[in-house]
């Protein structure tokens, strides 16, 4: 519940279907792309306008509320889960894209533009937005700027932080910022880098300026097929080895070709251990000598078939398979838990055998599917929440393999964010000195701790506690959070 | 702008004494007080406007690092951290006082991991020490500022190159640091996996941070693969505006050019003189570079060169050779110590701006009549593909008045640049000589810059009076 000073402040500022509250209408509010963690929020606030958002920040910031900016509600962290005693602030209608200009190759944007909306707008312009998380069709371009969201080909083109110019954005009490600049560089700290990725605890997006790159000429994609796992993780290092940067890198096992075939049909090789799916982007020249390579690298590689899209329809035929690979693991079990652990590319046959062999251990099926280029893994544990147990030995294989990222010099997530799900993990990771760095960053940006509190950065205290209970292995962790 | 610099130090005199004694029973030989080393850290290659520190130090290890700086931290004496002393922006001058941490022999590259694409280097590592060292590994690590700088002080100032273009600039190719905070603390930041999301971007913060939230004691670096072929090319142009569309017409279709750079007449003809460049003439000049497979090189080179002849340049002269290469690019990065020989017994310094590529050629051409205007001899050169040009602007360190002109005149190419929406530091970085143009160019968020200094670094011992104004 607001308090009732606050809710009056904020139905002056905002008509009533702007302003929710009632329990029914704050309901599909209560989770994002997690939905294991559920929260109601006091109220959810639909502003259209920067002057909006500004007053809205205001009133929260003098009476102590907790704003959670949200943009299409598509994390994987729990990045947009309510806090109970805040609000739920929606960029849902910041939905226009203010300009393209195709000189400098920039578009203006507002937050709640989707991803995929920007390179549509492009087109017409032989432009696109390069990074493509899966959920491009629905994810917006606030969220992504918040998450430092990637996708299957930022490992040739960058991450949203390579590929944003300008932020515009107001701190927790209002005022308005702006990072980076409309020229490639910008001079003093880099303040854009900081809020990218910031998970929305260090400010509120209003508008953005992304870079477009040209549409290449043409593109194709091979699907290679391994009778072996760890050889099509071999494959993945010998193609970077050799200096060659794909468009796109991606690795599915075989349970993963499995559940995608029977969803898009696309002839996959059902019978292989992994297939990798290698694109070549730019002139015909190039994509005809780069394809030769890659070709040649995964034959040595002991790549068993390589079949290579003949034309756009069949590439794109090849990609659905990739793209929609988190639904069909969907539909080929109850329920599945995404781990986005990142590890450097030497690593991969090694994590992908301990993952295979604790997969049996725990007796739970698990599904890869990743940006193999990137050293991004994606394994899918499937279970069914209504099996006794079942959550614990997922929670505890889960764990398993992202202290294996660390031990290996990795990270615990490469693209999906920390929010409410890894913060333990971040115990793990980062020394109490490193920590005690993010800490002040927070504390310059917004000392009381009113946006997006309880995520992504844990307080020592916390990771204190964490500490005693990590000593008693096997217990649940974070008991106080509802989990799956 | 580029005013002569005042010292004036912070602390008391018994802290300073007090401080060398520790430094000097832990350190011996190699913490120096002697006035001739002092005076070698007291400037970079910008000015000549030297602010001396009261001790050097040089430590070999990431402790001894920490060690130093906890020993300052505890008197509240300032920290500076040096590599090999050729920043443009007055970064490494103790106009507080305080000790200079020389890095310069913390020089070992620690591990390289070829099949990854990256490597580990100390912070003295300089650019060229690396790529030495890459050889035979069929990598290498592509970012070239004119100086042969380190690498830590590469990361500290963002720096960038004549490669930017195609390869990006420090911000997009280190992957980690380990930095010592203002407590005497190690950190590290980012790692070897290729993307994290965990916690926020400090890689980055630290990356252009100048010295002045940390030392940064190793840099992890992304490395490239030497291209298969490689050509370069000069075209030469009847008029700046010519060259400077040409570039435009180039980036917009998008042809990834590994270098372009752009020489006016008055720079081309230093290079002549400077570096012998026989069969050129003082014309405004484009650089070419480009990489990939031969048939690659060929079609951007070919539709290079059509755009070039469309905007009435003159034919394409063709370095294929590695030798006829490296001279061509020996004589650009020597464009400064050229430009200098203009008018013996001058100073120089270099402005930076970069502006939005739709805004290069208005910007480029306002600062030449700008400099005609002034009276003053400079010559333009720039990675123009990024957007980003210097002037290298010559004065009499004798003559006040035309040492103002030309003070002047820098201010006005950093407040140019920044109404057009660039920056007043493409990468030399702001050090002493931008703090205003800094806040012009970010107005309220220049007071956040302050807030996150003043978190990370709240006694203000690291580099102070630098990169943002408090």
């Amino acid at each position: 519940m607001l308090p009732p000073d606050v809710h009056a402040e904020l139905a002056v500022l905002l008509p009533p279907e702007a302003l929710l509250t009632a329990p029914e209408d704050t309901k599909p509010y209560e989770c994002d792309g997690l939905t294991l963690f559920r929260e109601r929020p006091s109220a959810v606030v639909l502003p259209e306008t920067e002057a909006q958002v500004v007053a809205i920040l205001r009133v929260c910031h003098a009476a102590g509320i907790p704003v959670v900016a949200r943009g299409a509600g598509t994390s994987l962290s729990g990045g947009a889960l309510p806090d109970p005693r805040g609000v739920v602030l929606s960029m849902a209608k910041f939905n226009r894209i203010l300009s393209v200009d195709v000189l400098s190759r920039t578009a203006v944007v507002q937050p709640g533009v989707r991803n995929l909306a920007i390179s549509e707008a492009a087109a017409p312009h032989g432009l696109y937005y390069a990074p493509d998380p899966s959920s491009q069709i629905a994810c917006s371009i606030g969220g992504n700027v918040a998450e430092n969201a990637g996708g299957v080909h930022c490992l040739k083109y960058g991450l949203t932080v390579h590929n944003v110019q300008r932020v515009r954005a107001l701190l927790v009490d209002g005022d308005a910022v702006e990072f980076g600049g409309a020229s490639l560089d910008s001079s003093g700290y880099d303040l854009l880098a900081l809020v990218t990725g910031s998970e929305g605890l260090l400010a509120v997006i209003t508008e953005i300026t992304v870079r477009l790159l040209p549409k290449p000429q043409r593109a194709q994609v091979a699907l290679a097929a391994f009778d072996d796992v760890e050889k099509a993780g071999a494959a993945v290092g010998a193609i970077i080895g050799e200096g060659i940067i794909p468009a796109g890198l991606e690795m599915m096992d075989q349970p993963a070709t499995r559940a995608v075939e029977q969803f898009v049909r696309a002839d996959y090789p059902l019978d292989a251990a992994a297939v990798l799916l290698v694109e070549s982007d730019g002139t015909p020249e190039e994509v005809e000598h780069e394809m030769g390579e890659i070709r040649r690298i995964l034959t040595a590689s002991g790549a068993t078939s390589i079949r290579v899209s003949r034309d756009e329809k069949e590439r794109r035929l090849l990609w659905s398979g990739r793209k929609n690979a988190f639904p069909a693991v969907g539909r080929i079990s109850p329920d599945y838990y995404c781990i986005d652990g990142t590890i450097p590319r030497g690593a991969l046959p090694l994590v992908l055998r301990r993952t295979a062999e604790w997969s049996r251990e725990f007796g739970l099926p698990c599904a890869n599917v990743f940006h193999a280029g990137d050293g991004n893994l994606h394994p899918l544990i499937l279970f069914d929440a209504n099996r006794e147990g079942e959550i614990e030995k997922t929670i505890a294989f889960g764990d398993r393999i992202l202290a294996l990222c660390i031990e290996v010099g990795g990270t615990i997530t490469g693209e999906h964010g920390v929010g409410i799900e890894k913060l333990s993990s971040m115990c793990s990771q980062f020394a109490p000195d490193e920590l005690d760095r993010f800490l002040g960053v927070k504390n310059a940006f917004d000392s009381a701790g009113l946006l997006n509190p309880g995520k992504a950065v844990p307080t020592l205290a916390r990771c204190a506690e964490f500490g005693r209970m990590h000593v008693h292995r096997g217990e649940l962790r974070h008991p106080e959070l509802p989990r799956f | 702008m580029n005013a002569p610099i005042s010292r004036d130090r912070r602390f008391a005199p018994e802290a300073l004494a007090a401080l060398e004694g520790e430094l000097a029973s832990r350190f011996a030989e190699r913490a120096v007080v002697n006035l001739s080393i002092r005076e070698q850290h007291g400037h970079g290659e910008g000015l000549a406007d030297a602010a001396l520190p009261d001790v050097v130090v040089f430590p070999h290890t990431n402790e001894e690092v920490a060690e130093v700086v906890r020993a300052c931290a505890a008197h509240r004496v300032p920290v500076i951290a040096f590599g090999v002393g050729t920043s443009l922006e007055g970064h490494v001058a103790a106009i507080h006082g305080g000790v200079c941490i020389d890095l310069s022999q913390m020089n070992r590259v620690l591990e390289v991991n070829a099949e990854d694409l990256d490597c580990r280097v100390q912070a003295g590592v300089t650019r060229e020490q690396l790529n030495a060292e890459l050889k035979g590994t069929g990598l290498f690590f592509p970012i070239d500022p004119g100086a042969n700088a380190t690498l830590g002080g590469m990361a500290a100032t963002r720096a960038s190159g004549t490669n930017a273009v195609r390869y990006g600039t420090m911000r997009e190719n280190v992957l980690g640091l380990t930095v010592v905070t203002p407590e005497g603390r190690i950190v590290r930041t980012g790692g070897r996996a290729r993307k994290s999301s965990a916690g926020y971007d400090l890689t980055r913060l630290y990356v252009g941070s100048e010295g002045t939230l940390g030392i940064i004691t190793e840099v992890s670096l992304r490395l490239h693969g030497v291209p298969e072929a490689v050509s370069a090319a000069v075209a030469q142009f009847p008029g700046l505006r010519e060259a400077v569309q040409t570039v435009i017409a180039a980036m917009q279709m998008g042809i990834p050019v590994a270098r372009i750079e752009l020489l006016d007449e008055v720079q081309m003809d230093a290079c002549i003189r400077y570096s012998k460049l026989e069969g050129y003439e003082a014309k405004p000049t484009l650089f070419f570079e480009f990489h990939g497979t031969a048939d690659g090189v060929a079609e951007q080179a070919g539709l290079m060169q059509q755009i070039a002849a469309e905007h009435g340049g003159g034919e394409f002269r063709w370095a294929v050779a590695q030798e006829e290469r490296s001279a061509l690019w020996k004589a650009r990065h020597n464009a400064y110590y050229a430009a200098l020989a203009l008018k013996p017994g001058s100073f120089g310094f270099s402005t930076d701006a970069c502006v939005p590529i739709s805004r290069l050629a208005d910007c480029v051409l306002e600062t030449r009549e700008d400099i005609d205007a002034t009276g003053l001899i400079c010559a333009i050169v720039g990675h123009v593909g990024d957007g980003n040009f210097h002037v290298l602007v010559l004065f009499d360190p004798n003559d006040p008045a035309e040492r103002a002109k030309a003070d002047e005149f820098a201010k006005r190419v950093s407040m140019r640049a920044i109404a057009m929406g660039g920056t007043c530091t493409g990468e030399h970085g702001v050090g002493i000589h931008k703090l205003d143009a800094l806040r012009a160019e970010h107005g309220e968020a220049v007071e956040l810059m302050a807030r996150v200094k003043r978190a990370l670094d709240p006694l203000d011992i690291m580099n102070p009076g630098k990169t943002v104004p408090l």
